[in-house]
């Protein structure tokens, strides 16, 4: 990468760890570090919000995503903009009017200690491990882009997001959430500009190349529940889904929860109704028309440079032949792209479009087989979707932007960590260090301990993230696991709101929850993981409010 | 604890903002259809 751009890189972990420290002065007291004093602006807040949500899995998976499958994955969010509305009347009042620290500790005055604790400790154990997944996706990326070690990857993200984080509580977090927000739209701005002013094509014609593979299919109306992404499993499943993440997920409750009011946080949340679907489409845009424009300039034949350079030491004459066939296959391809894009409205648009599909059939065949021969190679994965978006990045981009992108899927991922982070020293601190081991000490020993909670969940993260390779396997379980529960705390919280439901209820309502997604999930695992949120929130309600009237009171 | 803080005088402007926020995702939704019935081959 040009020196420019690693200047901009390297300035931007400069500012934000240094911005990040000057925000530390004044905080004296957990409540400011954990909750900057309830003093935030909405929009500010809203932003970090969004910022959390949004990780560098998002900026080179959901693009390349994009530039594979298409528009459809919009559809995940469209229970989104509802869940927020039911929010903004629900648990953000209760939640925000409580004066808690966390969501958890809330189920306590509502119910018991040990509800507080259970999903407390499930939300340690799954936001611990997928932070470092979070800080592993990307460093893999750079590791396999750059070629560099791994642990220097994962470093360059981690280390300056556990030191501001670490010293500046939320109050960094979320003024840095800001300011990553604002660099990873305009990178993603400026992407989509370059792209339209480097096309061979105009923007319309783009459209229908895109269109004719079908990536521009947004909406899916079957309803079948194997299917991820259909217009039903985004509405209802993601309804729910988006309930349990905004709603219950400490990393999100802790953003809003640091607004000055309860109308500042329900205008929080708002910004991302407004602007989460647009944003997206954008993301998965970006995708789509790097797509287009690998029709008009030969892309790679493997994305991910790394298995690349396996693949040409191992067996180097056969990739050699296979990249002359992938050659040629792409000329003719081109030259059925700009057919297609010459007569789009024409009799004849169905007739190139045909030949278009059919050389492009014929070059994901060779794709494929070069991905089988990569995989044989190297023993991993061949999937190579992230790859595509960081390698147009460092090979088409002109100087600056690819810098300001690369420090854009940085970003992504701080912001993402951060929030995790900080939210995960809350829990850890006040639901069971305050809680259960020394209820009474002074502000200043709470805040120590939160700072070192920071650092150890950071070095947590770092851990796993350097491990992925080895713990692939366990990942999967650990996040296969977090999909057991994530429905039935939302359920749990759903049930604090029912009139005379109790502890009780609550309590063996989450198990209840748990082991229903768990039968579903086995039972029947072709049902999407959407529909889990919904199976565990009902079973929790159902069963809570039944116990809560059938077993008697004590005392 | 008392989580009605406040209720009263916000809750018809957020209404508005309801319904606000409801029109603007009709609005997206109808523009997503638009782009799909316009390219998808």
């Amino acid at each position: 990468m040009h020196p420019i751009n690693w200047i901009i890189v390297v300035g931007y972990l400069v500012y934000v760890v240094v911005d990040g420290v000057r925000r530390s002065k004044g905080t004296t007291e957990i409540e400011g570090y954990f909750l900057a004093n309830r003093s935030l602006p909405w929009w500010a807040v809203g932003l970090s919000v969004m910022a959390t949500q949004l990780s560098a899995v998002t900026m080179i998976g959901t693009t390349g995503q994009g530039a594979t499958d298409g528009m459809r994955f919009v559809q995940f969010y469209f229970g989104l903009p509802l869940a927020m509305v039911i929010l903004g009347v629900t648990l953000v009042p209760f939640l925000h009017g409580a004066k808690v620290f966390t969501a958890y500790e809330y189920l306590e005055r509502r119910f018991d200690a040990k509800t507080r604790s259970l999903t407390s400790f499930l939300f340690l154990m799954s936001r611990g491990m997928s932070c470092g997944t979070i800080l592993a996706a990307p460093a893999v990326v750079f590791s396999a882009v750059f070629g560099w070690d791994l642990t220097w990857s994962v470093a360059l993200i981690g280390i300056p997001t556990v030191i501001y984080t670490m010293i500046g509580g939320v109050q960094a977090v979320t003024w840095a959430d800001v300011k990553q927000m604002v660099l990873i739209v305009v990178a993603l701005v400026g992407m989509v500009v370059v792209l339209l002013v480097k096309m061979p094509v105009s923007p319309d014609e783009a459209l229908h190349i895109a269109g004719a593979t079908g990536r521009l299919k947004i909406f899916d109306f079957n309803f079948t529940l194997n299917e991820t992404y259909t217009f039903w499993s985004g509405i209802l499943g993601g309804t729910f889904l988006m309930l349990s993440y905004f709603g219950t997920d400490q990393s999100q409750v802790q953003r809003y929860l640091t607004a000055k009011s309860v109308p500042e946080a329900r205008s929080s949340l708002l910004m991302s109704a407004y602007w989460k679907i647009p944003l997206q489409a954008l993301v998965l845009l970006v995708g789509i028309l790097v797509f287009v424009y690998y029709q008009f300039q030969a892309p790679p034949l493997l994305y991910n440079p790394a298995h690349e350079a396996q693949v040409q030491e191992v067996r180097g004459p056969e990739y050699r032949e296979l990249q002359a066939r992938y050659g040629q296959a792409f000329a003719a391809r081109e030259v059925a792209a700009r057919a297609t894009a010459d007569a789009p409205e024409s009799a004849a648009a169905a007739a190139a479009m045909d030949v278009f599909l059919a050389r492009e059939a014929d070059v994901e065949t060779i794709r494929d087989e070069a991905l089988t021969m990569a995989g044989e190679v190297t023993g991993e994965s061949p999937r190579d979707v992230n790859y595509i978006i960081p390698r147009f990045v460092l090979s088409e981009l002109p100087i600056g932007l690819s810098g300001l992108f690369i420090a854009g899927v940085i970003a992504a991922a701080m912001s993402s960590i951060a929030a995790e982070l900080n939210s995960l020293s809350t829990a850890t601190v006040i639901d069971f260090y305050r809680r259960w081991y020394k209820p009474v000490a002074s502000d200043a020993h709470f805040l120590s301990v939160s700072k070192w909670a920071t650092g150890f969940w950071g070095l947590f993260a770092c851990v796993v993230a350097t491990q992925a390779a080895t713990l692939g396997s366990l990942i999967e379980v650990v996040n296969r696991f977090g999909s057991f529960f994530y429905g039935s705390i939302l359920g749990v919280f759903l049930l604090a709101m029912v009139p005379r439901s109790r502890a009780v209820g609550a309590f063996f309502g989450l198990l209840a929850g748990m082991a229903a997604v768990a039968a579903v999930n086995f039972g029947a695992p072709q049902v999407s993981f959407l529909w889990h949120n919904v199976v565990g929130a009902l079973t929790v309600l159902a069963v809570g409010v039944v116990l809560s009237r059938v077993v008697p009171e004590k005392g | 604890m008392d989580p009605t803080e406040t209720e009263t005088p916000e809750a018809p402007s957020f209404r508005h903002t309801l319904v606000r926020v409801m029109t603007v995702q009709v609005v997206t939704l109808i523009l997503l259809w638009v782009l799909q019935t316009r390219y998808n081959g």
